[in-house]
């Protein structure tokens, strides 16, 4: 894995037409400006996760009602 | 209207019953519509959020109030904006569940609630910087976390800072 280190309105390009460019620092977080062809699908790798665990809970594997009944066993004091 | 349902069959809704996400769901991104209907009667411990598209389309979602006091949802800002509120409070927020056999493995999605805003019933799935997707559900011996005594208190608006507290009843009335 390659690692560099880049400032803020600093750039680096893969291959010959994707440019990344750091905008902003702040607080622990690093704001990006990605310039790419439109065929490139850019994700950011948790909302991929998201999906999968959407479609996961499309498919129930037992009852929401039982779960209900568990739930309301929780709630109770 | 009249919509077929996955687990209650046909069901009569008025209009202003529907919810919108002009985005959909994360790996749903077509679902525009859904409607969020108690698995039984009055009580709204779990929601099913049902496809008003797709019939065969649920979630089963809770209020995350009710299990986990300490949630306190934060948006991104552009998430508050698209949903046109200034702060987290104006929100409902509802979990999605993973539900799996044996029961206890089920886990519930807190970070990435689904919010809705009560007013103008403009919803998006919102992908938060903290919590869990795959939270366990709180265990049997814990202590309630959360008031469940007044579910249907309206939204307050209070609030302070930045990422304030929601009220803890924010979700719990059936937007």
């Amino acid at each position: 894995m390659l690692i560099l280190t880049r400032r803020e309105g600093q750039s680096l390009q893969i291959g010959d037409n994707i440019f990344i460019r750091v905008t902003e620092l702040n607080d622990g977080s690093v704001r990006l400006a990605i310039d790419a062809p439109r065929e490139i699908s850019i994700l950011r790798t948790e909302l991929i996760e998201a999906a999968k665990i959407n479609k996961a809970a499309a498919h129930e594997e037992a009852s929401p009602t039982a779960l209900l009944k568990l739930l309301r066993k929780k709630d109770s004091p | 209207m009249r919509i077929q349902t996955k687990y209650f069959g046909a069901v009569e809704l008025a209009e202003e019953d529907v919810l919108f996400f002009p985005d959909g769901l994360f790996g749903f991104e077509e679902e525009k519509k859904f409607v969020l209907l108690p698995f039984s009667g009055e009580d709204d411990c779990l929601l099913c959020l049902q496809s008003v598209q797709t019939p065969l389309l649920a979630f089963a979602t809770l209020n995350p109030f009710f299990f986990w006091s300490d949630y306190r949802p934060c948006p991104a800002p552009e998430d508050l904006e698209r949903l046109q509120v200034e702060q987290s409070e104006s929100l409902c927020y509802y979990a999605m569940c993973v539900i799996r056999d044996p029961l206890i493995n089920t886990t519930v999605n807190l970070r990435c609630p689904v919010a809705i805003n009560p007013d103008t019933r403009q919803a998006r799935q919102v992908m938060l910087d903290s919590y869990d997707m795959r939270t366990p559900l709180p265990t049997i011996n814990d202590p309630p976390s959360a008031s469940p005594s007044s579910p249907s208190t309206p939204l307050s608006t209070e609030g302070g800072a930045n990422c304030p507290s929601p009220n803890p009843k924010g979700g719990a009335s059936i937007c």
